[in-house]
């Protein structure tokens, strides 16, 4: 690399530190600053505790003896080969969701978008004739009929007589008409309710689409959870996607993630497939990306969190989710073949999309500050040409079409990339994301990352280097930046103990864990995970989700932590059992021993982490007259478990990991 | 005086930069202390998706236009004519008479420089008010706020955003209220009986040492026992006001309420989305025309619901880029670059077109495709800001613009 090159990059690494450590060279040159604070290893427990806060979704009741008994270094080991952990539990948990295991393909096919169909309708696209999925396609087809005329009528009547908002406007005729609309339909669930779920949904079923739409309008939401709540997933996934198909695959992966990351064995696996999908972010609400999330997570992310960092760039940059996301797949070399057709057919001029090339290099290698120029992102946007997809929005895989791709030599960051008689289109974009991959600044970018997820949120520069060093001399394996993170005393420094706010994925999931919860039905976390800013699989812009404190603690934020401890704890979470009681230790439970049900809880949720002034707190609470409502001679009320218990997830405590 | 939460955190985070940032924050807070002027008010309302502007306000004189959108667009006869070359898309019929009481002012052909047509970038970009920077953390409203505030004198309740999550513009040092429902707005507001436990957490966090979390749920208690006094339940927007059905008319009618209780609300933000028509965008009638009667009818109501304090209040629509200038070929229309925003308010000179007009003609647009910009974003943001929360240094505000002055369609 040309000196000024490296003088540069240096330079731009002395701005990125903060000032009070500097590396050696160049401590030695500035002024004389505070020595760097003499690091307090942690005890054991400690050691555990912090282990299983910061490598897994938040601890069980038991992990912490568990860890300690196996001894804390061997459980790290463990957990780095995830695929000699036993995870059937978890499996069969996962078993019932189909679309889990089904490619995007399979997913477009079985749970048609409304591109298909509309091709369906138009006959452009045959009806399919295994009959459980041509009642979908009908159904889906009958829907998209009556959308077209709505968008083609100038008002649309009908539409509020059996809306469940309060419609102050509606005429007396129109209220008593949804009154009786009403009546008919809690009748006939009344009817349904009584039958077999196989049976129920057979008849759901075989309705006509719109009488079945109706039908489920008119219905409480009482009774539409009474319907539902003893199917199996796939009966209901049949009546989900005969109303909207889309919505089976998103509430299957959605549900998938957060069994996963509440049950999972392999939990050091499922934190990193979360950050790595975290910083290659896709957006789940960029239309077709929909349906190619489940494969990305799946089939890109997991199986390569722990492995080489730049085949999973690559496997990145090949998935359909990617490609779409950041539009690479639009992609077109100006002087390309492709582009030059068009133009002669007198089409709109199709050209280069920098998107992606500028993403890869900003934030999924160099960083904003690698040291790369709008030039190099042009550059590599023509290298990365052609890199297109078959059929996007009906689940089509990734094809490289060299009509497409630019023809010539192409510079980025100093290195010529041509095409000559052994290196076709697509190699030229594999060796130019190689190199990206193994540059320092990518080594020290991603070091940095992990370090803040794992570490501080100002992660300890001594500590990168180390890690950005391990980068690059293992050929980016990811396992082996972990183990020197994990063996470095900046990982066990007793200031770090408790350190990091836990964004709202890891605060649920923790109380999940905590209390041993029993997840069946997962809508009612994912609604929290959305009250909370942090939808699952909606990070919006490319940069993903922040993992820094101030990005969650906000008033809303904290307003809704409270509020899901309480519920959770109380046993108003839909979809999610807790056994109060057995965490309390399943002891006597009366007024009097308020006192040991507290320190049961705390110690089961906390391992003992409970400040003094959150215990007085709660203690004063217990006892006070005017809480329990006891007067003088009343016999002892048992106290109220899943509040204690909400109350100490709602801690500020219990933010903290 | 101590160190407030706000500073802790701001040390906490900008180790990054350098411990320098401190003292010249604590500094800065003490100079600004006088600059804000409480009883003006700056809302602040995001079209996401990209509006189509030469839809919404039609350059009916331009022939152009006609010939542009052979199907799409707004007849001569349908358009709610405003200065004989420009007129109002039939469906904001309720804006009209707030234009004729010279409350309404447009810009045209204003938006953001940057010439990326990404959905999320002209979003973030027009939120972190730095077109073309991705680097930078906060919003430029929250750092409005911070140049002009006095962090000792924060209400809880001085920057609130209408939905579930903080926007991008408003996320930074100052402190930002999301609401999502001012009824649900607590420790299990809607049960009594669950009064004691939410007493118990905020004795829990006043008494924690944890800095960071005892600061923040201090703010969230307050505004929680603000809101209560303030008694939501009761509330009833004006009478004869009817705010249309649909989040964005809900999200407006709450930020009145928040208004009228006297609460120190100073901006408000609220977002609403739709507008990306790529296909069957309508024309007098349509997908648009549904939206902006739900979009004009709602901020319609929401200046009647103000009443008197409409005087103090201005509202600024934005959108992170419009649409091209031709439909396409499936009767809608791609992304595109210049929009079209919208400043009502007690102090705007309304009932005029701000900006300059650049033309339709193929050599005058963008790229040869889309609306070029003549006004940047910034420049009228700015002056809002600077009139509505009495900011005297934009540049705090956007960092890196060059304004060429303000368009005085304020004051």
């Amino acid at each position: 690399m040309p000196r000024t090159k490296l003088i540069g990059a240096a330079l731009a690494l002395l701005l990125l530190l903060p000032s009070t450590s500097l590396p050696a060279f160049a401590r030695k040159h500035s002024k004389k600053l505070p020595p760097a604070p003499a690091i307090q290893r942690m005890d054991e427990r400690e050691r555990a505790i912090h282990a299983l806060n910061r490598l897994t979704f938040g601890p069980r009741p038991g992990d912490v003896d568990r860890v300690l008994a196996m001894g804390v270094d061997k459980w790290i080991a463990q957990q780095l080969e995830p695929g000699k952990i036993d995870d059937s539990a978890l499996e069969a948990r996962l078993a019932p969701y189909r679309t889990l295991r089904m490619s995007a393909l399979e997913m477009v096919e079985n749970f048609p978008p409304e591109q298909v169909l509309r091709a369906v309708a138009d006959g452009k696209m045959p009806m399919p004739k295994d009959p459980q999925l041509k009642a979908v396609y009908t159904a889906g087809v009958a829907r998209f009929n009556e959308k077209q005329a709505k968008k083609n009528a100038k008002a649309v009547e009908n539409a509020d007589l059996l809306e469940m908002n309060p419609a102050d406007d509606l005429s007396q005729e129109m209220k008593e008409k949804r009154q009786e609309a009403r009546e008919h339909a809690r009748s006939r669930a009344l009817d349904l309710m009584e039958m077999a779920p196989e049976s129920r949904t057979q008849n759901l079923a075989a309705m006509d689409a719109d009488e079945r739409r109706g039908f489920w309008r008119a219905l409480s939401q009482d009774d539409r959870d009474k319907l539902t709540s003893d199917m199996t997933p796939q009966q209901k996934e049949l009546l989900l996607s005969l109303e909207n198909p889309v919505a089976v695959v998103n509430g299957e992966l959605m549900q998938g993630k957060l069994l996963r990351a509440t049950y999972s064995e392999r939990q050091l696996q499922e934190v990193m497939t979360d950050f790595w999908f975290n910083h290659f972010n896709v957006f789940i609400g960029k239309g077709a990306e929909r349906y190619l999330v489940t494969a990305y997570e799946r089939d890109v992310i997991r199986p390569r969190a722990l492995g080489k960092f730049s085949e999973l760039l690559l496997a990145t940059a090949e998935s359909p989710a990617m490609l779409w996301y950041l539009d690479n797949w639009q992609s077109v070399g100006p002087n390309s073949q492709a582009a030059g057709r068009a133009k002669n057919n007198g089409k709109p001029s199709q050209g280069l999309n920098e998107n992606y090339a500028r993403e890869v290099m900003e934030l999924h290698t160099l960083g904003v500050n690698g040291g790369y120029t709008q030039k190099d992102v042009t550059e590599l946007a023509r290298v990365l040409t052609g890199w297109t997809l078959e059929e996007p929005r009906q689940g089509g895989g990734f094809v490289f079409r060299e009509p497409r791709h630019e023809p010539g030599d192409k510079t980025v960051l100093g290195r010529v990339f041509h095409e000559d008689g052994h290196e076709d289109g697509q190699r030229e974009g594999e060796a130019a994301l190689e190199m990206l991959a193994h540059e320092p600044a990518t080594a020290r970018f991603i070091s940095t990352k992990l370090a803040q997820r794992f570490v501080s949120d100002t992660p300890p520069p001594a500590l990168v280097d180390a890690m950005a060093r391990t980068f690059l001399e293992s050929d980016g394996d990811i396992k082996a930046v972990l183990r020197t993170m994990l063996g470095a005393p900046e990982f066990w420094d007793v200031k770090e103990y408790r350190s990091k706010v836990k964004t709202p994925l890891e605060f649920t999931v923790s109380a999940l864990r905590a209390t041993d919860a029993e997840l069946t039905r997962t809508q009612s976390v994912s609604d929290a995970l959305n009250r909370m800013g942090m939808p699952l699989y909606g990070a919006q812009p490319p940069t993903g989700y922040s993992m820094r404190a101030e990005s969650w603690v906000n008033s809303g934020a904290l307003l809704n932590r409270m509020n899901f401890a309480l519920r959770l704890g109380t046993g108003k979470l839909a979809g999610v059992k807790v056994d109060a009681a057995k965490l309390a230790g399943n002891g006597t439970n009366s007024e009097t021993q308020a006192d040991e049900v507290q320190r049961t809880l705390e110690q089961a949720l906390l391992a003992g982490a409970v400040s003094a002034q959150t215990h007085e707190t709660i203690a004063k609470q217990l006892s006070d007259p005017l809480v329990t409502g006891r007067k003088l001679d009343d016999p002892p009320k048992p106290v109220n478990q899943g509040a204690v218990a909400g109350l100490i997830l709602g801690s500020p405590e219990f933010q903290r990991r | 005086m101590g160190i407030t939460r706000r500073v802790f955190m701001k040390g906490g985070a900008m180790s990054v930069v350098g411990m320098a940032a401190v003292p010249g924050f604590l500094a800065r807070a003490a100079m600004a202390a006088d600059a804000a002027q409480p009883n003006r008010r700056l809302v602040v309302i995001f079209q996401r998706g990209a509006a189509d502007g030469l839809n919404i306000v039609v350059p009916h004189g331009e022939a152009e236009y006609y010939t542009m959108r052979p199907t799409i667009a707004i007849p001569q006869r349908d358009v709610i004519d405003l200065d004989g070359f420009f007129g109002l898309h039939p469906a904001m019929s309720a804006l009209k008479p707030l234009w004729d009481a010279r409350q309404l002012a447009i810009v045209h052909a204003a938006g953001s420089p940057d010439p990326t047509r990404s959905h999320f970038d002209a979003q973030d970009f027009m939120e972190s008010g730095t077109p073309g920077l991705k680097s930078t953390e906060d919003g430029w409203l929250n750092r409005a706020l911070v140049a002009t505030g006095d962090p000792q004198r924060d209400a809880p309740f001085r920057a609130v955003a209408l939905g579930t999550s903080l926007p991008r513009m408003l996320s930074g040092q100052a402190p930002a209220l999301a609401v999502g429902n001012v009824n649900d707005f607590g420790v299990a507001p809607r049960n009594p009986q669950a009064q004691p436990l939410a007493n118990t957490f905020e004795s829990m966090y006043a008494a924690s040492v944890d800095a960071v979390l005892h600061g923040t749920a201090q703010e969230t208690f307050d505004a929680v026992k603000m809101l209560k006094a303030a008694d939501p339940a009761k509330y009833r927007p004006a009478a004869g006001v009817v705010y249309p059905k649909g989040r964005f008319g809900d999200a407006l009618k709450q930020t009145a309420q928040l208004v009228k209780a006297n609460l120190g609300v100073q901006v408000a933000f609220t977002d609403i989305g739709g507008w990306d028509h790529h296909v069957n965008e309508g024309a007098s009638e349509g997908q648009l025309g549904r939206l902006l009667k739900e979009f004009s009818g709602s901020l319609a109501a929401f200046w009647q619901d103000l009443g008197a304090l409409a005087a103090e209040t201005v509202v600024v629509t934005m959108s992170e880029f419009g649409r091209t200038a031709r439909e396409n070929g499936t009767r809608g229309t791609d992304h595109g670059h210049a929009n079209v925003m919208f400043v009502m308010g007690g102090a705007v000179r309304g009932g005029k077109v701000y900006g300059r007009w650049p033309g339709l003609a193929n050599e005058q647009l963008y790229e040869q495709r889309d609306l070029a910009l003549t006004t940047d974003f910034r420049q009228v943001m700015a002056e809002a800001v600077a009139q509505q929360l009495g900011n005297p240094r934009p540049e705090r505000v956007f960092p890196g613009f060059r304004n060429p002055g303000f368009l005085h369609l304020l004051g």
